[in-house]
């Protein structure tokens, strides 16, 4: 049922009872999209990463993955109108956020969804990334929902752990979400990172319950897990943020090297102006402080213990999560579910991440069935963000950027500057007698309009 | 579970006696040791331990619901005590000032009590009303209910560290009189779960005859 069924949302019927489908909020078949065969692949869409999402991509087939291999117009607008018969909330709906400037001019982007294979296909649907044509029943279709996040580093989608987390599972599921890759937490509209602007224009900033909503949404990963299946993942998800959170947390944060070198440098970069100076500290103490307050029972006296403690404690962690992994492709069995989407997160900052001082790094390559599965995620879910570099910087007007050709740079241009102020002061105040080689400018006192003249020629 | 001989003492400063702050401790010859984790660290070193039959696997799953457990269970228990405004004012309060004298019992519950919301705060639970902390215990405890299934300990046969835990915080979930019963209402929903209290508690605790507050009761 995974390869080329019927789309997983949990529109297919009645739903049997299974832990995430807590019947009372699922209803049933009211939104039957995608259902009529019309399967735009997904378009993850980046918005970093070049434009990727202006340029419409046409006659890229839907799949090798899926048994819908359809071929796609550009400008699919009779696919639209066909793929969303207008739900309930729809129809009544929204006065939708008007201004939006992203969604009203643009085409839908058919990019062909990830790598497209057979094997461990996502559940989900493919659906098109939602976006409102110009004229094109703007009144009767629901907000799309827009993720804002941290934009990617280190080839990863996102350099935030929990923006990474929501982003793999918006992936897995196919989930249309336009997705603003921010590097300014005031630009999202809850003011942190990751927040989902939903399609009734309310905002949601904890990732669990932008997940929740998700699957709200029917866009479930976990729709076919056994019951039991359920229970482990809650119990490995508390195993994660017990074990691994603080240990992550400690990593990028707290470890000076790994701070000054890796974190604070990429997200000094990445912001723009002023934030730069004084966000990233900002943003460290609020993550000592938590670090803090998450692991404040156990105190040893020293810190170094506690290191080691803490150290120990993710090791065993990871040891576990690679002993319960095994040989499968996914945590349960071939298609991700929200596990998978979790656990991907803390691992593949924690491997990809070029990290000074990587303790838990080098125990994590240890794991080979664990970074496997890393790189099988990321390329099957990711596969052009492996490729981004460092975010698009704003031009380095400022001095305090730690780049080593800019900071030559600068003070090259600096030391110019105040030369050509220099003598231009002088020769317009005709007070010095500069000695000069070029022959444009002669030495010697000089009036006013001589010197102009001198100038001029 | 494991027969080991113990003799449990009650203080009121028992928090304080404790090398990391948190009781239970357990003091054995020089050595002091608490929290659930170490003590049973402590006795597997002495040569017992409930989980050596278990795979890799089963132990890892093991140590998953555990962690489980503490994240859920013991917050909601935490925030039901501390942040719930009537249970703090009726129960709590007085529960935890009793045995000291006049300021030094509201000055103590204060300063608790700040503490535990400041945690609330950092792991998120802050802004959680009631009903959700509820709903976040109910799925807990459908996940657990899943788990057990109708074995008679969560690891088939023989009972193991998960099954003390369990058992402990599902029991004290029973046993407390609170202000409202929701909080064990909802444990109560889930018929093996009580099932399995009842059978813990027959076959470990009957010789005790304490007399106290058992499930029947509540």
């Amino acid at each position: 049922m995974r390869l080329g069924g019927p789309p997983r949302g949990p529109c297919s019927g009645p739903s049997p009872a299974g832990p995430w489908r807590s019947p009372g909020r699922v209803q049933g078949c009211e939104k039957p999209q995608s259902r009529p065969g019309s399967t735009r692949p997904a378009s993850p869409g980046p918005a970093a990463p070049s434009g990727v999402r202006g340029s419409p991509q046409p006659g890229r087939p839907a799949s090798a993955r899926r048994a819908r291999p359809r071929t796609l117009p550009p400008f699919g607008t009779r696919l639209w109108s066909r793929r969303r018969p207008p739900s309930p909330e729809a129809l009544g709906s929204t006065p939708r956020r008007p201004a939006s400037p992203r969604s009203s001019l643009r085409p839908p982007p058919l990019v062909a969804r990830g790598a497209g294979r057979a094997g461990g296909a996502a559940r989900g649907r493919t659906e098109a990334r939602g976006e409102v044509l110009p004229g094109q029943r703007a009144g009767k279709m629901a907000a799309p929902m827009e993720l804002f996040c941290w934009s990617g580093g280190w080839g990863l989608p996102s350099v935030d752990l929990d923006s990474l987390t929501v982003l793999t599972y918006a992936r897995f599921t196919g989930a249309p979400l336009k997705v603003h890759k921010v590097t300014n937490p005031w630009q999202s509209p809850s003011g942190t990172l990751p927040a989902l602007r939903t399609s009734h224009g309310e905002v949601i900033s904890v990732p669990h319950k932008i997940i929740t909503h998700l699957r709200k949404e029917k866009y479930n990963a976990d729709y076919d897990l056994s019951a039991r299946q359920g229970a482990d993942t809650l119990a490995f998800m508390s195993l994660l943020e017990e074990k691994l959170l603080p240990v992550l947390i400690h990593t990028f944060w707290v470890d000076t090297k790994n701070y000054v070198e890796v974190t604070r440098k990429w997200y000094a970069e990445a912001m723009p102006f002023p934030l730069n100076f004084f966000l990233p500290g900002r943003m460290q103490r609020q993550f000592m402080e938590r670090l803090q307050l998450l692991c404040g029972e156990h105190r040893p006296e020293n810190e170094e213990e506690l290191e080691k403690e803490l150290y120990q404690e993710a090791r065993e962690c990871l040891t576990l999560l690679s002993q319960r992994l095994g040989s499968q492709k996914f945590f349960f069995g071939d298609a991700p579910a929200s596990l998978d989407a979790f656990v991907f997160g803390y691992l593949a900052l924690l491997l990809q991440a070029r990290l000074p001082s990587g303790k838990l790094q080098a125990h994590l390559r240890g794991l080979q069935n664990l970074c496997a599965y890393c790189t099988h995620v990321l390329s099957l879910y990711f596969p052009w963000d492996g490729a981004e570099g460092p975010p698009p910087r704003q031009t380095p007007a400022g001095p305090e950027t730690e780049e080593e050709p800019y900071r030559r740079r600068n003070q090259v241009l600096s030391v110019l500057a105040g030369l050509a102020a220099m003598v231009g002061y002088a020769l317009l105040s005709g007070i010095v007698s500069i000695q000069r080689t070029t022959p444009a400018r002669a030495p010697g006192t000089r009036s006013l309009s001589m010197a102009e003249e001198d100038e001029e020629e | 579970m494991c027969n080991l001989p113990i003799k449990v003492v009650c203080r009121a400063n028992a928090e304080y006696m404790s090398p990391s702050g948190k009781v239970p401790f357990i003091h054995v010859g020089n050595q002091v040791v608490s929290e659930l984790g170490p003590i049973v660290q402590f006795v597997k070193a002495k040569g017992h331990s409930l989980s050596d039959g278990l795979d890799e696997v089963q132990k890892a799953e093991m140590k998953a619901y555990m962690e489980l457990v503490n994240n859920m269970l013991l917050t909601a228990e935490l925030y039901l005590q501390w942040c719930d405004e009537t249970t703090v004012g009726e129960i709590t309060h007085a529960r935890y000032g009793s045995p000291y004298p006049w300021p030094l019992n509201h000055i103590l519950a204060y300063q608790k009590q700040w503490e535990v919301k400041r945690k609330m705060k950092a792991i998120g639970w802050g802004n959680k009303t009631l009903d959700q902390v509820l709903e976040d215990v109910d799925q807990c405890c459908q996940a657990l209910s899943q788990r057990l299934g109708t074995q008679p300990y969560f690891f088939n046969k023989q009972p193991t560290e998960l099954d003390a835990l369990v058992f402990g915080h599902l029991y004290t979930i029973l046993t407390t009189q609170l202000t409202n019963d929701e909080l064990s209402e909802k444990v109560k929903n889930y018929s093996n779960l009580l099932a399995f209290c009842r059978r813990i508690e027959q076959h470990y605790f009957e010789d005790r005859g304490k007399g106290s507050s058992s499930i029947r009761s509540s």
